[in-house]
Protein backbone atom coordinates (compact mmCIF):
# COMPACT_ATOMS: atom_id res chain seq x y z
CA UNK A 1 0.00 0.00 0.00
CA UNK A 2 2.88 2.32 0.90
CA UNK A 3 4.56 1.54 -2.41
CA UNK A 4 1.38 2.43 -4.28
CA UNK A 5 1.15 5.74 -2.42
CA UNK A 6 4.77 6.41 -3.27
CA UNK A 7 4.15 5.60 -6.95
CA UNK A 8 1.16 7.93 -7.14
CA UNK A 9 3.20 10.69 -5.53
CA UNK A 10 5.98 10.25 -8.12
CA UNK A 11 3.50 10.19 -11.03
CA UNK A 12 1.81 13.30 -9.69
CA UNK A 13 5.15 15.10 -9.48
CA UNK A 14 6.08 13.94 -13.00
CA UNK A 15 2.76 15.25 -14.32
CA UNK A 16 3.17 18.57 -12.57
CA UNK A 17 6.66 18.86 -13.99
CA UNK A 18 5.38 18.12 -17.53
CA UNK A 19 2.55 20.61 -17.08
CA UNK A 20 5.09 23.31 -16.33
CA UNK A 21 5.60 23.42 -20.10
CA UNK A 22 1.99 23.07 -21.14
CA UNK A 23 2.44 24.09 -24.78
CA UNK A 24 5.29 21.62 -25.24
CA UNK A 25 3.23 18.87 -23.53
CA UNK A 26 0.24 19.48 -25.78
CA UNK A 27 2.39 19.71 -28.91
CA UNK A 28 3.95 16.35 -28.09
CA UNK A 29 0.63 14.66 -27.30
CA UNK A 30 -1.16 15.95 -30.40
CA UNK A 31 1.97 15.49 -32.52
CA UNK A 32 2.25 11.85 -31.50
CA UNK A 33 -1.41 11.18 -32.28
CA UNK A 34 -1.05 12.75 -35.73
CA UNK A 35 2.19 10.82 -36.21
CA UNK A 36 0.41 7.54 -35.43
CA UNK A 37 -2.52 8.38 -37.69
CA UNK A 38 -0.20 9.07 -40.62
CA UNK A 39 1.88 5.97 -39.94
CA UNK A 40 -1.19 3.77 -39.86
CA UNK A 41 -2.28 5.16 -43.24
CA UNK A 42 0.51 3.02 -44.74
CA UNK A 43 -1.33 -0.10 -43.60
CA UNK A 44 -4.60 1.24 -45.01
CA UNK A 45 -2.90 1.71 -48.39
CA UNK A 46 -1.35 -1.75 -48.16
CA UNK A 47 -4.61 -3.53 -47.35
CA UNK A 48 -6.51 -1.48 -49.92
CA UNK A 49 -4.31 -3.13 -52.52
CA UNK A 50 -3.71 -6.62 -51.06
CA UNK A 51 -6.87 -7.02 -48.89
CA UNK A 52 -5.57 -9.87 -46.77
CA UNK A 53 -2.30 -11.25 -45.37
CA UNK A 54 -2.93 -14.91 -44.56
CA UNK A 55 -6.21 -14.14 -42.85
CA UNK A 56 -5.27 -10.72 -41.42
CA UNK A 57 -7.13 -7.69 -42.71
CA UNK A 58 -6.93 -3.99 -41.98
CA UNK A 59 -9.39 -4.34 -39.06
CA UNK A 60 -7.02 -6.72 -37.30
CA UNK A 61 -4.24 -4.21 -37.86
CA UNK A 62 -6.30 -1.46 -36.20
CA UNK A 63 -6.61 -3.58 -33.05
CA UNK A 64 -2.95 -4.68 -33.09
CA UNK A 65 -1.67 -1.15 -33.68
CA UNK A 66 -4.06 0.16 -31.02
CA UNK A 67 -2.98 -2.21 -28.26
CA UNK A 68 0.71 -1.75 -29.10
CA UNK A 69 0.37 2.04 -29.06
CA UNK A 70 -1.51 2.11 -25.76
CA UNK A 71 0.87 -0.33 -24.06
CA UNK A 72 3.87 1.66 -25.33
CA UNK A 73 2.17 4.87 -24.19
CA UNK A 74 1.45 3.64 -20.69
CA UNK A 75 5.08 2.57 -20.17
CA UNK A 76 6.33 5.92 -21.55
CA UNK A 77 4.01 7.81 -19.24
CA UNK A 78 4.46 5.92 -16.00
CA UNK A 79 7.84 4.20 -16.36
CA UNK A 80 9.62 6.48 -18.82
CA UNK A 81 13.05 5.94 -17.29
CA UNK A 82 12.90 2.27 -18.34
CA UNK A 83 13.92 3.51 -21.82
CA UNK A 84 17.06 5.12 -20.34
CA UNK A 85 17.95 2.58 -17.66
CA UNK A 86 21.27 1.58 -19.26
CA UNK A 87 22.27 5.23 -19.37
CA UNK A 88 21.35 5.65 -15.68
CA UNK A 89 23.47 2.59 -14.81
CA UNK A 90 26.45 3.67 -16.90
CA UNK A 91 26.58 7.21 -15.64
CA UNK A 92 26.49 6.12 -12.02
CA UNK A 93 23.13 7.78 -11.50
CA UNK A 94 21.79 4.78 -9.59
CA UNK A 95 23.63 6.23 -6.56
CA UNK A 96 20.79 8.62 -6.02
CA UNK A 97 18.11 5.90 -6.01
CA UNK A 98 20.23 3.57 -3.86
CA UNK A 99 20.42 6.19 -1.16
CA UNK A 100 16.60 6.38 -0.91
CA UNK A 101 14.50 4.09 1.32
CA UNK A 102 12.32 2.94 -1.61
CA UNK A 103 12.48 -0.03 -4.03
CA UNK A 104 15.40 0.91 -6.30
CA UNK A 105 14.10 -0.46 -9.59
CA UNK A 106 10.58 0.89 -9.19
CA UNK A 107 11.85 4.30 -8.09
CA UNK A 108 14.30 4.49 -11.00
CA UNK A 109 11.97 3.52 -13.82
CA UNK A 110 9.04 5.60 -12.59
CA UNK A 111 11.12 8.76 -12.17
CA UNK A 112 10.55 10.05 -15.66
CA UNK A 113 7.46 10.75 -17.72
CA UNK A 114 7.69 10.91 -21.51
CA UNK A 115 4.91 13.31 -22.45
CA UNK A 116 4.39 11.98 -25.98
CA UNK A 117 3.31 8.70 -24.35
CA UNK A 118 -0.05 10.33 -23.67
CA UNK A 119 -0.54 10.64 -27.43
CA UNK A 120 0.27 6.94 -27.94
CA UNK A 121 -1.95 5.90 -25.05
CA UNK A 122 -4.96 7.87 -26.35
CA UNK A 123 -4.36 6.89 -29.96
CA UNK A 124 -4.60 3.21 -29.04
CA UNK A 125 -8.21 3.67 -27.90
CA UNK A 126 -9.11 5.58 -31.06
CA UNK A 127 -7.56 2.85 -33.18
CA UNK A 128 -9.55 0.17 -31.34
CA UNK A 129 -12.76 2.20 -31.69
CA UNK A 130 -12.20 2.44 -35.45
CA UNK A 131 -11.41 -1.25 -35.88
CA UNK A 132 -14.98 -2.45 -36.25
CA UNK A 133 -14.37 -4.91 -33.39
CA UNK A 134 -15.51 -2.48 -30.69
CA UNK A 135 -17.81 -3.89 -27.99
CA UNK A 136 -18.08 -2.92 -24.32
CA UNK A 137 -16.76 -6.27 -23.09
CA UNK A 138 -14.08 -5.95 -25.76
CA UNK A 139 -13.10 -2.62 -24.21
CA UNK A 140 -12.72 -4.30 -20.81
CA UNK A 141 -10.48 -6.90 -22.49
CA UNK A 142 -8.58 -4.06 -24.19
CA UNK A 143 -7.83 -2.50 -20.80
CA UNK A 144 -6.67 -5.78 -19.28
CA UNK A 145 -4.62 -6.71 -22.36
CA UNK A 146 -3.06 -3.25 -22.38
CA UNK A 147 -1.86 -3.64 -18.78
CA UNK A 148 -0.44 -7.08 -19.44
CA UNK A 149 1.21 -6.03 -22.73
CA UNK A 150 2.66 -2.97 -20.97
CA UNK A 151 4.06 -5.25 -18.25
CA UNK A 152 5.75 -7.42 -20.87
CA UNK A 153 7.12 -4.32 -22.60
CA UNK A 154 8.42 -2.69 -19.41
CA UNK A 155 9.99 -6.00 -18.33
CA UNK A 156 11.61 -6.36 -21.75
CA UNK A 157 13.09 -2.87 -21.48
CA UNK A 158 14.43 -3.57 -17.99
CA UNK A 159 15.90 -6.91 -19.11
CA UNK A 160 17.73 -5.53 -22.12
CA UNK A 161 18.86 -2.31 -20.46
CA UNK A 162 20.07 -4.12 -17.32
CA UNK A 163 22.68 -5.84 -19.46
CA UNK A 164 24.56 -2.56 -19.04
CA UNK A 165 25.63 -3.86 -15.59
CA UNK A 166 27.77 -6.42 -17.42
CA UNK A 167 28.53 -4.88 -20.81
CA UNK A 168 28.67 -1.12 -20.22
CA UNK A 169 27.31 1.16 -22.92
CA UNK A 170 24.33 -0.59 -24.52
CA UNK A 171 22.61 2.24 -26.37
CA UNK A 172 23.00 0.66 -29.83
CA UNK A 173 21.88 -2.75 -28.70
CA UNK A 174 19.00 -1.28 -26.71
CA UNK A 175 17.82 0.71 -29.71
CA UNK A 176 18.15 -2.30 -31.96
CA UNK A 177 16.06 -4.61 -29.78
CA UNK A 178 13.52 -1.86 -29.01
CA UNK A 179 13.02 -1.23 -32.70
CA UNK A 180 12.82 -4.96 -33.39
CA UNK A 181 10.18 -5.35 -30.63
CA UNK A 182 8.00 -2.54 -32.01
CA UNK A 183 8.47 -3.50 -35.66
CA UNK A 184 7.70 -7.20 -35.16
CA UNK A 185 4.84 -6.30 -32.82
CA UNK A 186 2.96 -4.36 -35.46
CA UNK A 187 3.29 -6.85 -38.35
CA UNK A 188 0.68 -9.60 -38.84
CA UNK A 189 1.86 -12.66 -36.94
CA UNK A 190 0.60 -14.90 -39.74
CA UNK A 191 3.63 -13.79 -41.78
CA UNK A 192 5.99 -15.78 -39.61
CA UNK A 193 6.86 -19.47 -39.57
CA UNK A 194 7.05 -21.51 -36.36
CA UNK A 195 10.73 -20.78 -35.68
CA UNK A 196 10.16 -17.03 -36.03
CA UNK A 197 7.08 -17.30 -33.79
CA UNK A 198 9.18 -19.03 -31.12
CA UNK A 199 11.52 -16.00 -31.15
CA UNK A 200 8.54 -13.62 -31.00
CA UNK A 201 7.29 -15.29 -27.82
CA UNK A 202 10.68 -15.55 -26.10
CA UNK A 203 13.81 -13.58 -27.10
CA UNK A 204 11.88 -10.64 -28.58
CA UNK A 205 8.39 -11.09 -27.08
CA UNK A 206 6.70 -8.86 -29.66
CA UNK A 207 3.81 -11.33 -30.05
CA UNK A 208 2.87 -10.71 -26.40
CA UNK A 209 2.65 -6.99 -27.08
CA UNK A 210 0.79 -7.06 -30.40
CA UNK A 211 -0.73 -10.22 -31.88
CA UNK A 212 -1.73 -12.14 -28.72
CA UNK A 213 -3.41 -9.19 -26.92
CA UNK A 214 -5.16 -8.32 -30.20
CA UNK A 215 -6.48 -11.86 -30.45
CA UNK A 216 -7.65 -11.72 -26.82
CA UNK A 217 -9.50 -8.42 -27.47
CA UNK A 218 -11.28 -9.77 -30.55
CA UNK A 219 -12.54 -12.84 -28.71
CA UNK A 220 -11.97 -14.12 -25.19
CA UNK A 221 -10.18 -17.45 -24.86
CA UNK A 222 -8.53 -18.92 -21.76
CA UNK A 223 -5.54 -19.83 -23.92
CA UNK A 224 -4.71 -16.24 -24.93
CA UNK A 225 -5.39 -14.97 -21.40
CA UNK A 226 -3.08 -17.66 -20.05
CA UNK A 227 -0.36 -16.72 -22.55
CA UNK A 228 -0.62 -13.06 -21.59
CA UNK A 229 -0.59 -13.71 -17.83
CA UNK A 230 2.28 -16.16 -18.08
CA UNK A 231 4.22 -13.79 -20.34
CA UNK A 232 3.65 -10.75 -18.12
CA UNK A 233 4.55 -12.42 -14.82
CA UNK A 234 7.35 -14.52 -16.32
CA UNK A 235 9.10 -11.59 -17.97
CA UNK A 236 8.57 -9.30 -14.99
CA UNK A 237 10.10 -11.86 -12.63
CA UNK A 238 13.05 -12.37 -14.96
CA UNK A 239 13.56 -8.61 -15.28
CA UNK A 240 13.55 -8.07 -11.50
CA UNK A 241 15.94 -10.98 -10.93
CA UNK A 242 18.34 -9.78 -13.62
CA UNK A 243 18.28 -6.21 -12.32
CA UNK A 244 19.00 -7.43 -8.78
CA UNK A 245 21.84 -9.64 -10.00
CA UNK A 246 23.25 -6.70 -11.90
CA UNK A 247 22.89 -4.37 -8.95
CA UNK A 248 25.34 -6.54 -7.02
CA UNK A 249 27.97 -5.70 -9.66
CA UNK A 250 27.16 -1.99 -9.74
CA UNK A 251 30.03 0.33 -9.03
CA UNK A 252 29.48 3.99 -8.38
CA UNK A 253 31.59 6.50 -10.20
CA UNK A 254 31.33 8.78 -7.15
CA UNK A 255 30.18 11.53 -9.48
CA UNK A 256 28.14 14.31 -7.98
CA UNK A 257 24.73 14.14 -9.65
CA UNK A 258 21.65 16.24 -9.31
CA UNK A 259 18.36 14.52 -10.01
CA UNK A 260 15.72 16.93 -11.24
CA UNK B 1 36.85 28.34 -53.72
CA UNK B 2 38.90 29.26 -50.64
CA UNK B 3 35.66 30.23 -48.94
CA UNK B 4 34.44 26.64 -49.14
CA UNK B 5 37.64 25.02 -47.88
CA UNK B 6 36.55 25.59 -44.27
CA UNK B 7 33.27 23.77 -44.92
CA UNK B 8 35.21 20.93 -46.56
CA UNK B 9 37.33 20.78 -43.38
CA UNK B 10 34.18 20.62 -41.23
CA UNK B 11 32.91 17.80 -43.49
CA UNK B 12 36.23 15.93 -43.18
CA UNK B 13 36.35 16.30 -39.40
CA UNK B 14 32.80 15.00 -38.96
CA UNK B 15 33.50 12.18 -41.41
CA UNK B 16 36.56 11.09 -39.41
CA UNK B 17 34.63 11.50 -36.16
CA UNK B 18 32.03 9.06 -37.39
CA UNK B 19 34.84 6.50 -37.81
CA UNK B 20 36.18 7.08 -34.31
CA UNK B 21 33.65 4.64 -32.82
CA UNK B 22 33.42 1.73 -35.29
CA UNK B 23 31.34 -0.35 -32.84
CA UNK B 24 28.76 2.41 -32.65
CA UNK B 25 28.72 2.72 -36.45
CA UNK B 26 28.27 -1.02 -37.02
CA UNK B 27 25.78 -1.42 -34.16
CA UNK B 28 23.55 1.32 -35.51
CA UNK B 29 23.63 -0.16 -39.00
CA UNK B 30 22.59 -3.64 -37.88
CA UNK B 31 19.07 -2.31 -37.44
CA UNK B 32 18.47 -2.61 -41.19
CA UNK B 33 18.78 -6.43 -41.07
CA UNK B 34 15.52 -7.21 -39.17
CA UNK B 35 13.75 -4.54 -41.23
CA UNK B 36 14.75 -6.16 -44.54
CA UNK B 37 13.89 -9.62 -43.25
CA UNK B 38 10.39 -8.56 -42.19
CA UNK B 39 9.85 -6.73 -45.49
CA UNK B 40 10.78 -9.95 -47.27
CA UNK B 41 8.20 -11.91 -45.26
CA UNK B 42 5.50 -9.34 -45.94
CA UNK B 43 6.11 -8.85 -49.66
CA UNK B 44 6.60 -12.55 -50.33
CA UNK B 45 3.10 -13.18 -48.97
CA UNK B 46 1.67 -10.11 -50.76
CA UNK B 47 3.05 -11.13 -54.18
CA UNK B 48 1.94 -14.69 -53.63
CA UNK B 49 -1.58 -13.54 -52.61
CA UNK B 50 -1.78 -11.30 -55.69
CA UNK B 51 -0.74 -14.29 -57.84
CA UNK B 52 1.57 -12.21 -60.04
CA UNK B 53 5.33 -12.00 -60.66
CA UNK B 54 5.39 -8.23 -61.06
CA UNK B 55 3.23 -5.32 -59.91
CA UNK B 56 3.49 -2.20 -62.07
CA UNK B 57 6.87 -3.33 -63.33
CA UNK B 58 8.35 -4.31 -59.96
CA UNK B 59 9.10 -7.93 -59.11
CA UNK B 60 9.57 -9.19 -55.54
CA UNK B 61 13.33 -8.93 -56.07
CA UNK B 62 13.04 -5.31 -57.34
CA UNK B 63 10.74 -4.40 -54.44
CA UNK B 64 13.21 -5.67 -51.85
CA UNK B 65 16.16 -3.84 -53.46
CA UNK B 66 13.99 -0.71 -53.74
CA UNK B 67 13.21 -0.91 -50.01
CA UNK B 68 16.88 -1.49 -49.20
CA UNK B 69 17.67 1.80 -50.95
CA UNK B 70 14.90 3.79 -49.24
CA UNK B 71 15.97 2.42 -45.85
CA UNK B 72 19.62 3.26 -46.59
CA UNK B 73 18.71 6.86 -47.41
CA UNK B 74 16.42 7.22 -44.39
CA UNK B 75 18.59 5.47 -41.80
CA UNK B 76 21.71 7.22 -43.07
CA UNK B 77 20.59 10.76 -42.49
CA UNK B 78 21.48 12.35 -39.16
CA UNK B 79 18.88 14.01 -36.88
CA UNK B 80 19.67 17.60 -37.97
CA UNK B 81 16.43 19.10 -36.65
CA UNK B 82 16.97 17.56 -33.21
CA UNK B 83 20.60 18.73 -33.11
CA UNK B 84 19.60 22.28 -34.02
CA UNK B 85 16.81 22.22 -31.47
CA UNK B 86 19.25 21.04 -28.77
CA UNK B 87 21.69 23.80 -29.79
CA UNK B 88 18.92 26.33 -29.19
CA UNK B 89 17.73 24.73 -25.94
CA UNK B 90 21.18 24.50 -24.31
CA UNK B 91 22.31 27.85 -25.67
CA UNK B 92 25.26 26.43 -27.64
CA UNK B 93 23.77 27.99 -30.78
CA UNK B 94 25.29 31.27 -29.56
CA UNK B 95 28.77 29.79 -29.98
CA UNK B 96 28.00 28.53 -33.49
CA UNK B 97 26.42 31.76 -34.68
CA UNK B 98 29.33 33.96 -33.67
CA UNK B 99 31.96 31.89 -35.50
CA UNK B 100 33.33 33.04 -38.88
CA UNK B 101 31.26 30.62 -40.91
CA UNK B 102 27.72 30.48 -42.22
CA UNK B 103 25.37 28.64 -39.83
CA UNK B 104 23.54 26.72 -42.59
CA UNK B 105 26.73 25.72 -44.46
CA UNK B 106 28.21 24.58 -41.15
CA UNK B 107 25.17 22.39 -40.41
CA UNK B 108 25.14 21.02 -43.97
CA UNK B 109 28.87 20.11 -44.00
CA UNK B 110 28.58 18.51 -40.60
CA UNK B 111 25.42 16.56 -41.55
CA UNK B 112 26.95 15.23 -44.77
CA UNK B 113 30.05 14.13 -42.86
CA UNK B 114 27.86 12.11 -40.51
CA UNK B 115 25.77 10.67 -43.32
CA UNK B 116 28.37 9.08 -45.63
CA UNK B 117 29.65 6.17 -43.52
CA UNK B 118 26.27 5.56 -41.91
CA UNK B 119 24.75 5.14 -45.36
CA UNK B 120 27.60 2.96 -46.61
CA UNK B 121 27.26 0.63 -43.62
CA UNK B 122 23.48 0.44 -44.03
CA UNK B 123 23.89 -0.30 -47.74
CA UNK B 124 26.39 -3.08 -46.95
CA UNK B 125 24.28 -4.80 -44.26
CA UNK B 126 20.97 -4.17 -46.05
CA UNK B 127 22.41 -5.23 -49.41
CA UNK B 128 23.89 -8.47 -48.03
CA UNK B 129 20.58 -9.34 -46.34
CA UNK B 130 18.54 -8.72 -49.47
CA UNK B 131 21.08 -10.55 -51.63
CA UNK B 132 20.78 -13.62 -49.39
CA UNK B 133 16.97 -13.44 -49.44
CA UNK B 134 16.20 -12.74 -53.12
CA UNK B 135 19.50 -12.73 -55.00
CA UNK B 136 21.52 -10.01 -56.72
CA UNK B 137 19.88 -6.83 -58.04
CA UNK B 138 18.60 -7.19 -61.62
CA UNK B 139 20.59 -4.11 -62.71
CA UNK B 140 23.79 -3.80 -60.63
CA UNK B 141 24.75 -0.65 -62.59
CA UNK B 142 21.79 0.97 -60.78
CA UNK B 143 24.14 1.57 -57.85
CA UNK B 144 26.21 4.03 -59.88
CA UNK B 145 23.28 5.63 -61.70
CA UNK B 146 21.45 6.28 -58.42
CA UNK B 147 24.40 7.95 -56.63
CA UNK B 148 23.68 11.54 -57.84
CA UNK B 149 20.01 11.11 -56.92
CA UNK B 150 20.94 9.79 -53.46
CA UNK B 151 23.19 12.82 -52.87
CA UNK B 152 20.34 15.08 -54.04
CA UNK B 153 17.99 13.23 -51.66
CA UNK B 154 20.24 14.09 -48.72
CA UNK B 155 20.31 17.75 -49.77
CA UNK B 156 16.50 17.72 -49.84
CA UNK B 157 16.33 15.99 -46.47
CA UNK B 158 18.73 18.57 -45.11
CA UNK B 159 16.63 21.50 -46.38
CA UNK B 160 13.41 20.16 -44.85
CA UNK B 161 15.04 19.09 -41.58
CA UNK B 162 16.92 22.36 -41.25
CA UNK B 163 13.63 24.22 -41.68
CA UNK B 164 12.13 22.10 -38.89
CA UNK B 165 15.27 22.74 -36.83
CA UNK B 166 14.97 26.47 -37.43
CA UNK B 167 11.48 26.41 -35.97
CA UNK B 168 13.31 25.76 -32.67
CA UNK B 169 14.27 29.45 -32.83
CA UNK B 170 10.59 30.07 -32.09
CA UNK B 171 9.15 26.97 -30.36
CA UNK B 172 12.35 25.29 -28.96
CA UNK B 173 11.02 21.69 -28.97
CA UNK B 174 10.66 20.36 -32.51
CA UNK B 175 10.17 16.64 -31.77
CA UNK B 176 6.53 16.57 -32.89
CA UNK B 177 7.37 18.22 -36.22
CA UNK B 178 10.15 15.72 -36.91
CA UNK B 179 7.85 12.75 -36.23
CA UNK B 180 5.21 14.13 -38.56
CA UNK B 181 7.73 14.94 -41.28
CA UNK B 182 9.19 11.45 -41.00
CA UNK B 183 5.78 9.82 -41.37
CA UNK B 184 4.83 12.06 -44.31
CA UNK B 185 8.10 10.98 -45.94
CA UNK B 186 7.16 7.34 -45.21
CA UNK B 187 3.84 7.73 -47.03
CA UNK B 188 4.42 10.26 -49.79
CA UNK B 189 8.05 9.23 -50.28
CA UNK B 190 7.16 5.56 -50.75
CA UNK B 191 9.52 4.41 -48.06
CA UNK B 192 7.70 1.26 -46.95
CA UNK B 193 5.52 0.69 -50.02
CA UNK B 194 6.74 1.69 -53.52
CA UNK B 195 4.54 4.49 -54.88
CA UNK B 196 3.84 2.29 -57.93
CA UNK B 197 1.60 0.12 -55.71
CA UNK B 198 -0.58 3.09 -54.63
CA UNK B 199 -3.96 3.97 -56.15
CA UNK B 200 -3.45 6.15 -59.26
CA UNK B 201 -4.71 9.38 -57.67
CA UNK B 202 -2.36 8.97 -54.74
CA UNK B 203 0.60 8.19 -56.98
CA UNK B 204 0.00 11.44 -58.88
CA UNK B 205 -0.27 13.40 -55.65
CA UNK B 206 2.78 11.79 -54.03
CA UNK B 207 5.01 12.10 -57.09
CA UNK B 208 4.36 15.85 -57.20
CA UNK B 209 5.66 16.31 -53.63
CA UNK B 210 9.29 16.77 -52.55
CA UNK B 211 9.20 13.59 -50.42
CA UNK B 212 9.13 11.41 -53.55
CA UNK B 213 12.29 13.12 -54.86
CA UNK B 214 13.98 12.34 -51.56
CA UNK B 215 13.12 8.61 -51.40
CA UNK B 216 11.09 7.11 -54.25
CA UNK B 217 13.05 8.77 -57.08
CA UNK B 218 16.54 7.53 -56.12
CA UNK B 219 15.27 4.06 -55.11
CA UNK B 220 13.26 3.60 -58.32
CA UNK B 221 16.25 4.76 -60.35
CA UNK B 222 18.35 2.18 -58.55
CA UNK B 223 16.10 -0.73 -59.65
CA UNK B 224 15.26 0.70 -63.12
CA UNK B 225 18.35 2.64 -64.24
CA UNK B 226 17.12 4.04 -67.58
CA UNK B 227 18.16 7.35 -69.14
CA UNK B 228 14.55 8.64 -69.29
CA UNK B 229 13.99 7.95 -65.61
CA UNK B 230 17.37 9.46 -64.71
CA UNK B 231 16.49 12.73 -66.49
CA UNK B 232 13.01 12.78 -64.94
CA UNK B 233 14.21 12.09 -61.38
CA UNK B 234 17.13 14.52 -61.53
CA UNK B 235 15.09 17.38 -63.07
CA UNK B 236 12.34 17.11 -60.46
CA UNK B 237 14.93 16.84 -57.71
CA UNK B 238 16.76 19.97 -58.93
CA UNK B 239 13.48 21.86 -59.00
CA UNK B 240 12.77 20.93 -55.36
CA UNK B 241 16.34 21.62 -54.23
CA UNK B 242 16.30 25.15 -55.72
CA UNK B 243 12.86 25.87 -54.26
CA UNK B 244 13.62 24.54 -50.79
CA UNK B 245 17.08 26.14 -50.55
CA UNK B 246 15.44 29.48 -51.33
CA UNK B 247 12.73 28.95 -48.68
CA UNK B 248 15.35 27.76 -46.16
CA UNK B 249 17.55 30.83 -46.59
CA UNK B 250 14.54 33.16 -46.19
CA UNK B 251 13.35 31.20 -43.13
CA UNK B 252 16.83 31.35 -41.58
CA UNK B 253 17.12 35.14 -42.02
CA UNK B 254 13.69 35.65 -40.48
CA UNK B 255 14.36 33.09 -37.73
CA UNK B 256 17.49 34.92 -36.58
CA UNK B 257 15.40 37.90 -35.63
CA UNK B 258 13.24 35.70 -33.37
CA UNK B 259 16.01 33.79 -31.61
CA UNK B 260 16.31 34.05 -27.85
CA UNK B 261 19.39 32.38 -26.36
CA UNK B 262 18.79 30.98 -22.88
CA UNK B 263 22.32 30.46 -21.70
CA UNK B 264 25.22 28.26 -22.75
Amino acid sequence: MNTLKFLFAIWKTNLQSAMEYRASFLTQVIGMMVNNFIYFAIWIIFFERFKDVRGWGVNDMYVTFGILASAFGIVSLFFGNAFMLSDVINKGRLDYYLSMPKPVLLHTVSSRMISSGMGDFAYGFVSYALSGYFTWDGLARFLLAMLLAATVFAAFLILTQSLAFWFGMMSNFSNLVLNAMLTFGIYPITLFDNYAKLILFTIIPAALMGAVPAEFIRAFTWQTLGQLLLGAFGFLTLAILLFRAGLRRYESGSAIQTEV
Amino acid sequence: MKKFSKYWSIFEITLLNSLAYPGELVGRSLMIIPFMWIFYQLWKVAFSAAGVDAINGLTLQDTLWYLMMTETIELGRPPIARTMSENVKDGSVAYILNKPYDFLWYQFSSAMGETIFRAIMNAIFGGLTVWLLVGAPAHPQGFLVAIPAVLGAWVLHFCINAMIGLSAFVVEDVAAFTWIYQKLAFIFGGMLIPLDFYPQWMQTLAKAMPFSSALYGPARLFVSPTMDLFIGVMSLQMFWIITLVFVLVVAYRRGLTQLTVNGG
